[in-house]
């Protein structure tokens, strides 16, 4: 009797635990009729993050439509953060809208995880102030006809360099690619004459992320991300192992990521580095007049990365036209004076492309220069898995010397286009 | 009529945890056996279809998932093996008396409490080749005169990793086998000093026999919990330099997470493999237990 009775009370309590999540599970849905939208985005320092959640706190309360935005931070993570966000969006978990970038665009719509954002666009009066050839890349991005992602800033890179230390070592901004190649001998240096380098002439970046600026070497000497086997590819390849062999950059290069090659160059340990206007602001705190920039030079070629970061909306977004009110505030309302002014990312708003603030900063200058060579990396279904993991070690193997430049080009050759 | 009645209960109480085991453990391992008899790659979800072999294929000739296993083997092999010897030797420092010793046994659990994450950012920060802290003693010391990138160069990075997975293993040894020396009944050490045994003597002849369950047991858990480990070293190098690091459960897991869950899973299972030898025993001496 008493086995029966617990076997009874066993039951029970499994019932009722039932019921009591199916009533939370209604109570929720009852909840979801004040529109309130989930944003995950990632921020590169601390300001950043408070700078999100301000304009959110903004957002939600100026828009006049009772919509509360959440935004939820996760790192970046040499893009990591893609690969998470996918998998929280196949398990049903994710958010409504994203911070985004555009090579996650096919692994998203080939799972038609992303939302059509054409009937929104067609009536919305804010997309005429945005390039069309904007439009266009990320229809192009997604492999459909449709458009499932909003444009909301790009970063292009450029190379920081150190007036300071390019007159210690009588040298000019280089204007050419042979003369950048050499700048990097010229300014690597041994300050203190103890027979070891104090300074390196570049910041290499080694890590993921790093194939980027990588890519400007390979069209300095000719080649193209088209066709990693040309002897013009294998030649910037060639010239990328030969500044590490060299000596001309720090012997972490192999692992240094984001973090290293800022955190070298603040530091002085190297004299140039190539990055976006996303960090212009930390750098000028650091040196104030003693940095500045210039656009990759070009050689037979000339390339540079173009950053893209834009937002989009899932499927599985239950409140889409109040989730695209925060796409279109990011896009072109008070969201895109306010982060790109305090970011120092390039607008997609023409009209925010006009303010001073932006006609008048070096930085910005050098981003603008690029603009007519800058591109962006093939957007493939191979291309994260090739960022992550295929790039940074094949570079790090040739590095070593454990495979030559052309074994190389090769083996990314085939990693990227199978 | 009653005997039979009464003999459903058992089945019935352990019917909830049984139900729980199945969903959580042999759903999703038979879903990864489907899987790796799958082309399961999500990037490509139209072409997603049974493909028999072909991902036992392309496992076997694919020389970075063998060089992967040879990494696993160092990275078992050494990590294990020091943890044990550390281990062990912590164990029998503080199984004696003295002054604070609980404090010390306490402290001493510290970095097999800490997140293996935490452990790998920590350690990564250590070794940094342009700031650590271990360059900066090494110079300070004399040892060299210029900072080494630990995790910058292949040489130096899976010793590097190995000596962080040692430093969080440790502990749990000590602790094990702490508890082991502790059930040592006294009367042997004693009979052993009338009879004149050396330290080294009482050591192999009663500490190490006395404790030979416990070592079995500790041991062939921690083999599979380390070959299993990601966290650390992704956290440090994400298997790089030049798959420097990468064992097999780093790449099982980039794998998976470049969306490619058929070939992730066929390797896994070539894993499993390699883990029966470690968990036949292990599983064998529990029911000899029992």
């Amino acid at each position: 009797m008493k086995k029966l009775t617990i076997v009874l009370l066993l039951v029970f309590l499994v019932i009722s635990m039932t019921f009591a999540q199916g009533a939370k599970e209604d109570a929720v849905k009852a909840g979801s009729v004040g529109a309130t939208i989930t944003h995950w985005y990632w921020a590169d320092n601390s300001k950043y993050s408070a700078l999100m959640q301000e304009m959110v706190k903004d957002f939600n309360e100026t828009n006049g439509k009772g919509i509360t935005v959440v935004a939820e931070e996760y790192p970046w993570d040499g893009g990591k953060y893609s690969e998470n966000l996918f998998t929280a969006v196949m398990g049903g978990g994710g958010p409504d809208t994203a911070s985004w970038k555009l090579t996650a665009t096919p692994l998203f719509t080939a799972n038609n995880l992303l939302a059509n954002l054409d009937p929104f666009l067609k009536d919305w009066d804010g997309k005429a102030g945005i390039d069309q050839n904007l439009f266009d890349i990320m229809k192009e991005a997604g492999k459909t006809d449709n458009i499932h992602v909003m444009p909301w800033n790009t970063q292009i890179l450029y190379v920081y360099y150190r007036p300071s230390m390019f007159k210690a070592a009588g040298i000019d901004v280089p204007k050419t690619y042979e003369d950048f190649l050499a700048a990097i001998k010229a300014l690597t240096r041994d300050t203190d004459g103890d027979g070891k380098t104090d300074v390196y002439g570049f910041g290499m970046r080694g890590a993921k992320g790093g194939q980027e600026p990588w890519g400007s070497f390979i069209y300095g000497r000719g080649g193209s991300l088209a066709d990693l086997t040309t002897k013009e590819s294998v030649a910037g390849m060639q010239d990328f192992i030969n500044i590490f062999e060299n000596g001309y950059v720090p012997p972490t290069a192999p692992s240094d990521g984001f973090s290293e090659i800022i955190a070298n160059f603040k530091s002085g340990k190297t004299a140039m580095t190539i990055h976006h206007t996303g960090s212009a602001i930390g750098m000028v705190e650091t040196f104030g007049d003693d940095v500045s920039a210039f656009p990759f030079p070009a050689g037979k070629g000339q390339w540079t990365s173009m950053g893209d970061t834009e937002n989009v909306m899932f499927e599985s977004c239950k409140n889409k036209d109040a989730a695209f009110e925060w796409l279109a505030y990011l896009a072109a309302g008070k969201g895109q004076s306010t982060w790109n002014e305090a970011t120092m990312n390039v607008p997609v708003s023409k009209a925010v492309q006009d303010q001073p603030i932006f006609q008048n900063n070096r930085f910005m200058k050098a981003s603008m220069s690029s603009v007519s060579y800058a591109g962006i990396f093939p957007i493939l279904d191979t291309t994260t898995e090739w960022i992550s993991v295929t790039w940074p070690n094949t570079i790090a193997r040739a590095l070593f010397g454990e495979i030559t430049a052309q074994q190389a080009m090769d083996i990314l050759q085939k990693d990227l286009y199978r | 009529m009653n005997t039979r009645k009464f003999a459903i209960y058992p089945y019935l109480l352990i019917a909830p945890a049984l139900i729980f085991v199945i969903l959580v453990v042999f759903v999703p391992v038979f879903n990864a056996l489907l899987m790796s008899f799958q082309n399961y790659d999500l990037r490509r979800p139209s072409a997603i279809g049974f493909s028999g072999l072909k991902n036992y294929g392309s496992v076997l000739a694919d020389p970075i998932f063998w060089s992967s296993i040879a990494r696993t083997l160092l990275w078992v092999l050494f990590g294990v093996g020091f943890q044990f010897i550390l281990g062990f030797a912590l164990a029998l420092i503080l199984n004696q008396h003295f002054l604070m010793r609980g404090f010390v046994r306490s402290v001493s659990l510290i970095p097999w409490v800490t997140p293996g994450v935490l452990i790998g950012l920590m350690w990564r920060w250590i070794y940094d080749g342009n700031y650590g802290v271990l360059n900066d003693l090494l110079i300070k010391l004399g040892v060299c005169d210029e900072f080494i990138p630990f995790l910058a160069q292949k040489s130096t990075s899976l010793p590097a990793v190995i000596v962080t997975i040692i430093w969080q293993g440790i502990p749990f040894f000590s602790i094990m086998l702490l508890a082991g020396l502790q059930g040592i009944p006294s009367a042997l050490y004693e009979a052993a000093d009338i009879d004149g045994a050396k330290k080294y003597q009482k050591l192999f002849f009663i500490t190490i026999p006395s404790l030979r369950n416990t070592i079995f047991v500790t041991t062939l858990l921690r083999i599979i919990w380390v070959a299993n480990s990601v966290d650390v070293i992704f956290s440090m190098t994400e298997g790089g330099p030049a798959y420097a690091t990468q064992t097999l459960s780093v790449y099982i897991f980039n794998k998976a997470n470049s969306m490619n869950l058929g070939y992730a899973s066929t390797m896994s299972v070539f894993l499993m493999i390699l883990l029966s030898f470690v968990a036949v025993p292990y599983l064998r001496s529990m029911f000899k237990k029992h």
